[in-house]
This record gives C-alpha cells, sequence and structure tokens, in this order.
C-alpha cells in the first residue's frame, strides 16, 4: 500500500523561513532511515504559496487567483511518497519523525485496481504506459 | 521547474470511506488529459488519494505525537490528488492545468518545488544528501 504523508504549511514555511541546520539534519537522519527501510518512494518541499497560483474550474470556464492563499489554513509544505504494509505503519514512521510542531495528513494512494469497473482494460493499459514513461522521465 | 498541480475537489472533505471515482466517461477524459501531459514530455507522476475519512492526522503537542483518525471535521479543504510536471515557467504550469477537465467544484493549486540551488549555501550543505537519495529512489 502507498501513503502519501502531507506537511501542513506553517506561517514560517509561508514566509519562506528556511528550518534551522539542526532540524535540517535530523530530517537528513530520518529521510536516510526511510531510504534503508526501502519505504521512501518520493519526498519533496515546495515554495510558499505566495508565488503559486490557483485555477478554478467553472464549466468551460478557467479563473486564475495568483498566491498567497491567506484564507485556507490547509496549505502544503511538501510530503513524502511511503510504500508501506499498513496505515498504522505509516504512522509508526511519522511518529518518529523530527517534526517538534505542526500536523501532518497521512492519505492513502489509490492504486488502478481500486477503481473497480470504471477502469477499463484500455484506461489500465495506457495507466501503465503513463507510469512506465513517467518513471522512465523521473530517473533520467 | 518542477511544479506539483494540486487538485482540490469541494465536498471530499467529508466523502465516505471507500469512495472511488466511478464515473466512466470522467476517468476516461482524466486519462486523456493525463496521455497530453505525458506525451508533451511533462509528467514526472500523478497520484489520487483515497477520501481523508481513511486517513490519520498526527500533530505534536508539546513535541509528542497525537494521532487522530479522519475525518476531520472542521476542514474545509482537502487535497483529492495531485500531478508532478516538469516545465519551464509558472505560466505554462498555469497553461496545463486550465486544460484539465476539471469540474465545478474542483480548484487546481500550482505550487513550485524547491530544488537544492533554492537554498542558501549552509542547507544546501545539510541538505545535499538529500537530492543523492532521490537519485537512488529513481534508479
Amino acid at each position: 500500500m502507498r501513503f502519501i504523508v502531507l506537511v501542513k504549511a506553517s506561517p514560517d514555511s509561508e514566509a519562506g523561513v528556511m528550518p534551522s541546520t539542526e532540524l535540517l539534519t535530523e530530517m537528513g537522519r530520518f529521510n536516510e532511515e526511510l531510504v534503508k527501510a526501502g519505504v521512501l518512494l518520493a519526498g519533496e518541499g515546495l515554495h510558499p504559496s505566495s508565488k503559486g497560483a490557483r485555477v478554478r474550474c467553472e464549466g468551460k470556464k478557467r479563473t486564475v487567483i495568483d498566491g498567497p492563499f491567506t484564507e485556507t489554513k490547509e496549505l502544503l509544505a511538501g510530503f513524502w511518497l511511503l510504500q508501506v504494509k499498513s496505515k498504522e505503519e505509516a504512522i509508526e514512521w511519522i511518529k518518529r519523525s523530527p517534526f517538534q510542531e505542526g500536523e501532518i495528513e497521512i492519505r492513502q494512494v489509490f492504486e488502478a485496481t481500486d477503481f473497480g469497473e470504471a477502469m477499463t482494460p484500455e484506461l489500465l493499459a495506457q495507466e501503465d504506459r503513463l507510469r512506465a514513461d513517467s518513471a522512465a522521465k523521473a530517473g533520467r | 521547474m518542477r511544479f506539483m498541480m494540486l487538485m482540490i475537489p469541494h465536498g471530499y472533505e467529508s466523502a465516505a470511506p471507500g469512495t472511488v471515482p466511478d464515473d466512466v466517461e470522467r476517468v476516461g477524459s482524466m486519462m486523456a488529459f493525463n496521455e497530453s501531459l505525458q506525451k508533451a514530455g511533462v509528467l514526472i507522476g500523478c497520484e489520487g488519494l483515497h477520501p481523508p475519512s481513511m486517513g490519520a492526522r498526527v500533530s505534536f503537542p508539546g513535541g509528542k505525537p497525537k494521532v487522530v483518525d479522519g475525518p476531520f471535521a472542521e476542514v474545509k479543504e482537502v487535497l483529492g490528488g495531485y500531478w508532478l510536471i516538469d516545465v519551464t515557467s509558472r505560466a505554462e504550469a498555469i497553461e496545463w492545468a486550465s486544460r484539465c477537465p476539471g469540474g465545478e467544484n474542483e480548484v487546481i493549486e500550482i505550487r513550485q518545488v524547491q530544488e537544492l540551488e533554492d537554498f542558501s549555501p549552509a542547507v544546501q550543505d545539510v541538505a545535499s544528501e538529500f537530492t543523492s537519495m532521490q537519485q537512488t529512489l529513481k534508479k
């Protein structure tokens, strides 16, 4: 099972303040543990929402709104993608993370087989091609 | 430049456990959009997420982890899925998001991914191993 670990933005991350060298060192150690255990598939940090944008969909109409998005408490600062056996295992990993504050959300990732009949054999084949190509691109 | 396109479907915050996209036409048009990203050579990855009612949140009051199971009653916006793309500008990322066959209730947030060179030299020193770790992951 794959889980995504969503790290929420804080006033500091939104202001572009970088974590201390100490926290970065601990985070590096934690990432290394994840890699050694073979559970880490990907991980990225995001620039503050002030550099971002939102696209609102209304029928065919698209409205672009520039960041920052101060009205939401649910902004993302980064994520890990983990391959584990259960939600509990994902939670266990996060309990061991060097975070001292903030909130982290754990969500299971859809696999093609979760879609049932909506995922036709043609769509499944397309999905496989997509994953193979994307993996090649990511490794480039 | 790498960007995340974060799909925020309003209403998904209260979706029941086990909810999956079941509209064949909609899944099909989303797959066609994914394929257009792939054909243009910009797609690095994309995933959909099970509803928050099946998830959990970990916070750290007083430095100790506290686990709360979903759904998260107070939350108005949740992530439904994302794309990770490699494009030449923020405008190009917005252009791609605008082409997504999104529904009335959907918003796509575009956020640039941090690269090592975005950090100060001191931070780069400490974080440099992460890049080599990512290279390992990609192999």
